[in-house]
C-alpha cells in the first residue's frame, strides 16, 4: 500500500484540531464559583463520566473525520495483481493487407491472435482491428470472448495496402480521447513497404505498449509480379500501331534472375505469351500489340505463368473499351474559322483518345442534339440559338460537358451563354504593348494534369496571351491564372455535367497557345476528361475511390447507381444506391459500374504493388518501434497478460468512510449540542 | 415610591443611610392608612397596676374617680429590642447580578435599624458573624446607634465559612432582654442543624425569624453547557452538566428550602425566603408583624 500524492499527509497536523478542542481545551475552562456544591452530589460525578465517554466518542470521530479525509487526498491505493490485466486494455491488430496472402502468412498470424485472446483473462477488455488499406475497428472494448473470437475468425485476408503510418496516426487519436493504458499486439508480416517515409508517424501513444507479432522470420521469398500495365483505356481502331498496344513491366523482388513467360489474357483467353529474362531484383518490360479485342468492355490481363511463392500478385487486370470514335461538336462563331483547325489538329494528335471533331458556325446549330457528342466546344460563340442554348443547359444537366472559349466576341456581349455570369471589361494586353503570360497553374487539375511540371510552368510559362475576358470565379474552381490574376481556365459544376471556361480564344489571334506543344496536351486531356471516358474503363488501385455521382447533385434528382463487385454481387443497398457519391474499391478484380448519368463501366482494380515486395524491416527498426532498444525485444511474448502489478486507487472507499464518519459526527453532535426544555 | 424598594435600584446607593431611609419613607408611606401601625404619643391601653410599675404613668385622674389603680399606655411606649444576626461567610457574596446576596443582606439590615430606630423608637444591634463572631453591637437607642449600626453594616465583609454552632453560643450571653432575633443568611447547611443551632435563641422569649437570602440563580440555575463549579467556601470543584442542575439540582434545593421553612415554623420560629432579585417591604413586613404581635 501507498500514496499517490503523499505529501497531502501533511494535512494530518490538522488532527490537532480536534485534540485541542476535546482534550486540552476541557482543562482550561473557567469555573463557575457557587456559594456551596452541597447540593450537587454524588450523582454529578457519574453522569459527568457519562458525558466524558460521549466526549470521547465525539472526540474520536473527530479525529477519525480529520485523518481519512487527509488520507483520501493522499490518494492510498494498494497494488492488485488481479486487477492490473483488468486495467489494461487488450489491442489485438490483425494485418490483412494483401502480402498477408502470401504463403501461411496470414493463417499463422490469426491462429496466434486466437491463442492471445485465448490466455487473455475474463475480466480483462480487449479490441479487435484489422489493418488493411485502412484500419478497421471491428469491436469495442469488451470482455465477451464469444464476440471478440467472431470478430478476429471474421477477419479475411483482403487486397489493401497496409500502412503502418496509418495505424501510428488512427491510434493517437483514439488515445487522444481514451487515455487508457492499452497493449497493443500487432500481427503482421511487418512488411518494410508498409513503413511511412517518416518514421515519426507510426511511433505509438505513450499510452499504447506495442507488442510486434512477426509471422514471417527470416528472408522473404522471391516474388515476381507486373508492377505495371500501359494499356488504352478506350481504343477505335486495334490496328492503330500507335495505340493498340499494351507495355507491362515485370519486376522481380528478392529473385534471382530467371526466365519468365508472360501472357496476355483477354476476356479469359490467352491471346498472345512471350518470354522475357527477368534481371536478378530488376525489372524488364514486355510489349503485346497490336491489342485485338472486340467492341464494348474487354476484361483484360497481363499474367506471369508458373507461379511463384506469392501468386497472388502476378497478374494485373485492366478494361478496354473499344468503340467509334467520338464526336465532338464544335461551335464556333460565322467569321472564326481559324480555330476549329487548330483545335482539330491538336485532337488527332492526341494519344489516348479517339475523337472526331464536327465544326459548325453558331448560327447552324439550332437543330443539333448535344447528347449525340463526347462533349461541346463553343469557340468565341457568346451568341448562340436560343433552341441550341436550352438544350445544351438540358445536356450539361444530365452529365455533358461543354468547352467554353472566349474571343473577341465576348467584348460585344457581356452575357457569356450557360455559365450565369457576365463577362467584364475585356482585357486587351496588346494594346498596351505587351502581353501577359500563364503565371498559375493547378497541375492537379485532370485537364492540366502533370506529374512533374518542368521549371518553365510546365509549357505553359511561354504561352503569350494577348486578349482575356475576366470572368468572376464565384463558385468556379480556378486551374489557370494570367500573371495578372484574371482567372484563364475555369471549371463550374452545374447538374451532372461540367462547364469548362477558357477565357480566351483558340484562333491563334487572342494567344499563341495553338502554337504551342502545350496546347495538344492540354486538348488531349480535356477532351479525355470532359468525355469522361477516363471513369469509364482502364485500371486502378484497391482502396482508390470512384465518383459516382457530381457531388453537387442534390439527392434523388439523378438516378441510381449500380456497383457489381468481382464476385458478382452488389455491395451497394437500395438507398445507399440513390445517395452515394462515391465508393471505394476495396477488393481486386473487375468492377462493373453503372454511373448517375447513365454511363456504363469496368474498371481494373488491383492490389498495391508496393505490396509485392515482402521483405520484412529490419531488426533495428522492428525494436525501435516496439520502443526496446534490447536484443531481444518484446516481440512475442509467451503470455501477454502476464499478470503484473498496479496501482488500485482507495480513494473512494475512504472518501465513504470520510461520509459516514460525519454524518455519524452530525448525528452525534446535534445530540449532545441541543438544549433542554425548560423546566415549568 | 415602591420603586425604591427594588434591589436593583438600591444597588445604586452607596449609602446605607441614605438607602435605609429611602426604603423605609417609601415602604412606611404605602402602610399610612393602616390603624395598627400608628407611631405617636396616642393611648393605646389602660392597665391593672401591678407591684413594681412605674407609678409615673398611673392615671391618676382615673384612680381618683374610681379609686383603682390604673396604668396608661401609650403606642409610642411601646418599645422593643431588635437583634440582626448577620451571617458574613464566603457563601453570601455570590451573585448573578447586583446585589449580591450580602449587599441585599445590608440593606435588609440598614432598613430594619431605620425603622427599628427612627420609627419605632426601638432599640437595635447588630452581630456579624461567619464561622465565629466578628462583630457585636449592643441594642441601644442612644443617639448614634443608627450611625454605629451602618458602619457596622458597612464593614461587615464577607469571608471565612459558615458555622452557626459557635457564634450562637455567643448570643446567648448577648442577647439578656426579649426583643426580636433576625437572622440573615443563606443556610447553607443541614436545616435541622440550623434550627436545632438557633432555637436557644427563644429561651429569652425572643422572637426569632429566619430570612434565608437566596440568588435566583440558587434556586433555578442557567447552564448552557458543562462547567467546572467552585465552592466559595472551601473551594472544591466538580464537573457539573446542564441536565443536572435543571432537574435533581432543583429538586434538591426545594427539598432544602421546604424543609428549612417546616423545621423553622415547628420550632416556633418565623421564616421567610427572600430571593435578591425581590423588593425588600417583604422583610420590613415580617419584622412589624412581629413587633406589633409581641406587643
Amino acid at each position: 500500500m501507498g500514496f499517490l500524492a503523499p505529501w497531502f499527509l501533511g494535512g494530518l497536523a490538522a488532527l490537532g484540531v480536534p485534540i485541542f478542542v476535546h482534550l486540552l481545551r476541557r482543562h482550561v475552562t473557567t469555573p463557575r464559583p457557587v456559594s456551596s456544591l452541597m447540593f450537587f452530589e454524588r450523582g454529578i460525578q457519574s453522569s459527568t463520566r457519562h458525558r466524558r465517554l460521549r466526549y470521547l466518542l465525539l472526540f474520536a470521530l473527530r479525529f477519525s473525520l480529520v485523518l481519512v479525509i487527509v488520507l483520501a487526498f493522499a490518494n492510498p491505493f494498494v497494488r492488485r495483481v488481479s486487477a492490473d490485466a483488468n486495467g489494461r486494455l487488450l489491442l489485438i491488430v490483425l494485418d490483412n493487407s494483401f502480402s498477408m496472402r502470401a504463403g501461411a502468412r496470414f493463417r499463422d498470424a490469426k491462429q496466434q491472435a486466437l491463442e492471445l485472446l485465448t490466455k487473455k483473462p475474463h475480466t480483462q477488455k480487449a479490441q479487435i482491428m484489422a489493418l488493411g488499406g485502412q484500419l478497421e475497428v471491428l469491436t469495442q472494448p469488451i470482455t465477451d470472448e464469444a464476440q471478440l473470437r467472431a470478430a478476429l475468425e471474421g477477419i479475411e485476408p483482403g487486397d489493401g495496402h497496409a500502412s503502418f503510418g496509418e495505424l501510428g496516426r488512427e491510434l493517437r487519436t483514439m488515445s487522444e480521447s481514451s487515455h487508457s493504458p492499452a497493449d497493443m499486439h500487432l500481427f503482421s508480416d511487418m512488411q518494410h513497404s508498409a513503413m511511412p517515409a517518416n518514421f515519426a508517424d507510426m511511433v505509438m501513444p505513450s499510452n499504447i505498449k506495442l507488442l510486434l507479432h512477426q509471422v514471417a522470420q527470416g528472408d522473404s521469398p522471391p516474388n515476381w509480379t507486373v508492377e505495371s500495365v500501359n494499356a488504352p483505356a478506350e481504343l477505335s481502331d486495334p490496328k492503330d500501331p500507335k495505340r493498340s498496344r499494351v507495355t507491362a513491366v515485370i519486376a522481380g523482388f528478392n529473385t534471382p534472375a530467371a526466365s519468365k513467360t508472360i501472357s496476355l489474357v483477354i476476356n479469359g483467353k490467352v491471346i498472345a505469351s512471350k518470354k522475357v529474362d527477368v534481371p536478378a531484383n530488376g525489372r524488364t518490360t514486355v510489349e503485346f500489340s497490336p491489342l485485338d479485342v472486340g467492341y464494348g468492355f474487354s476484361r483484360c490481363e497481363v499474367r506471369i505463368e508458373g507461379g511463384d511463392a506469392f501468386s497472388s500478385d502476378d497478374s494485373s487486370l485492366f478494361a478496354v473499351r473499344r468503340s467509334d470514335p467520338e464526336r465532338v461538336l464544335f461551335v464556333h462563331a460565322t467569321g472564326d474559322t481559324r480555330s476549329a483547325i487548330y483545335f482539330g489538329a491538336a485532337l488527332d494528335a492526341a494519344a489516348h483518345a479517339s475523337f472526331a471533331l464536327q465544326s459548325v458556325a453558331a448560327e447552324q446549330a439550332t437543330d443539333l442534339d448535344p447528347s449525340r457528342f463526347a462533349f461541346v466546344v463553343l469557340s468565341d460563340a457568346v451568341v448562340l440559338p436560343s433552341i441550341f442554348e436550352h438544350a445544351l443547359a438540358a445536356y450539361v444537366a444530365k452529365g455533358g460537358s461543354v468547352f467554353i472559349a472566349l474571343g473577341t466576341s465576348a467584348a460585344h456581349h457581356e452575357r457569356v451563354p450557360l455559365w450565369g455570369s457576365d463577362a467584364r471589361d475585356p482585357r486587351d494586353y496588346a494594346r498596351s504593348g505587351g502581353a501577359a503570360s500563364v503565371g498559375q497553374v493547378d497541375f492537379s487539375y485532370p485537364a492540366t494534369e502533370q506529374a512533374e511540371p518542368g521549371r518553365d510552368n510546365g509549357g505553359w510559362a511561354t504561352v503569350k496571351v494577348l486578349y482575356a475576358v475576366p470572368v468572376d470565379p464565384a463558385q468556379a474552381r480556378v486551374a489557370a491564372r494570367l500573371t495578372d490574376g484574371t482567372p484563364l481556365l475555369l471549371e463550374k459544376q452545374m447538374g451532372e455535367g461540367r462547364i469548362l471556361l477558357f477565357t480566351s480564344g483558340f484562333d491563334n489571334l487572342t494567344n499563341d497557345l495553338p502554337l504551342h506543344p502545350i496546347f495538344v496536351a492540354f486538348v488531349d486531356r480535356m477532351a479525355h476528361y470532359l468525355s469522361g471516358s477516363e471513369q469509364l474503363s482502364g485500371s486502378r488501385l484497391v482502396d482508390a475511390f470512384v465518383q459516382l455521382r457530381a457531388a453537387a447533385a442534390p439527392v434523388g434528382v439523378s438516378g441510381n447507381v449500380e456497383v457489381i463487385d468481382p464476385d458478382g454481387r452488389r455491395p451497394l443497398s437500395l438507398g445507399e444506391a440513390r445517395t452515394i457519391q462515391s465508393f471505394r474499391l476495396q477488393r481486386a478484380g473487375f468492377y462493373q459500374i453503372r454511373f448517375a448519368n447513365g454511363r456504363d463501366a469496368v474498371i481494373g482494380v488491383n492490389p498495391d504493388r508496393r505490396e509485392s515486395d515482402l521483405a520484412p524491416m529490419s531488426q533495428d527498426l522492428l525494436d525501435l518501434w516496439s520502443g526496446s532498444s534490447s536484443s531481444a525485444p518484446e516481440r512475442a511474448p509467451a503470455s501477454p497478460s502476464e499478470p503484473q502489478s498496479q496501482p488500485l486507487s482507495l480513494w473512494w472507499y475512504v472518501m465513504l468512510l470520510a461520509l459516514l464518519a460525519a454524518m455519524a459526527e452530525t448525528g452525534l453532535a446535534s445530540r449532545y449540542m441541543s438544549t433542554l426544555r425548560e423546566d415549568p | 415610591m415602591q420603586r425604591f424598594l427594588d434591589p436593583e435600584v438600591l444597588a445604586g446607593i452607596s449609602s446605607l443611610d441614605l438607602l435605609a431611609k429611602t426604603v423605609v419613607d417609601g415602604f412606611v408611606a404605602g402602610l399610612h392608612r393602616s390603624p395598627d401601625f400608628g407611631f405617636s404619643q396616642e393611648f393605646a391601653e389602660y392597665r391593672a397596676y401591678s407591684p413594681g410599675d412605674d407609678l409615673r404613668h398611673v392615671d391618676w385622674n382615673l384612680f381618683a374617680r374610681t379609686e383603682r389603680c390604673y396604668l396608661k399606655r401609650y403606642r409610642g411606649e411601646t418599645n422593643s429590642q431588635l437583634t440582626v444576626l448577620l451571617d458574613a461567610s464566603n457563601s453570601m457574596q455570590y451573585t448573578s447580578g447586583p446585589p449580591t446576596k450580602m449587599d441585599y443582606a445590608r440593606y435588609i439590615a440598614a432598613s430594619l435599624f431605620y425603622l427599628a430606630i427612627r420609627n419605632q423608637r426601638d432599640a437595635a444591634g447588630l452581630i456579624v458573624f461567619d464561622d465565629e463572631v466578628r462583630e457585636y453591637i449592643r441594642p441601644s437607642t442612644r443617639p448614634g446607634q443608627l450611625a454605629r449600626l451602618f458602619a457596622g453594616l458597612e464593614h461587615a465583609e464577607a469571608r471565612a465559612r459558615t458555622d452557626f454552632a459557635k457564634p450562637m453560643q455567643h448570643f446567648q450571653n448577648f442577647l439578656h432582654r426579649r426583643g426580636i432575633a433576625i437572622l440573615i443568611s443563606d443556610f447553607y447547611e443541614n436545616p435541622e442543624t440550623i434550627i436545632d443551632t438557633v432555637a436557644p435563641l427563644r429561651f429569652h422569649g425572643n422572637e426569632v425569624v429566619l430570612f434565608h437570602i437566596l440568588d435566583p440563580q440558587e434556586i433555578r440555575p442557567a447552564m448552557k453547557g458543562s462547567m467546572v463549579l467552585v465552592d466559595l467556601e472551601t473551594d472544591q470543584r466538580i464537573e457539573v452538566v446542564p441536565e443536572y442542575t435543571k432537574t435533581t439540582y432543583r429538586v434538591k434545593v426545594d427539598a432544602h428550602i421546604e424543609e428549612l421553612r417546616s423545621r423553622a415554623l415547628g420550632a416556633g420560629m418565623d421564616y421567610q425566603l427572600l430571593v435578591t432579585n425581590q423588593p425588600l417591604d417583604t422583610a420590613l413586613r415580617e419584622y412589624l408583624t412581629l413587633r406589633q404581635a409581641g406587643n
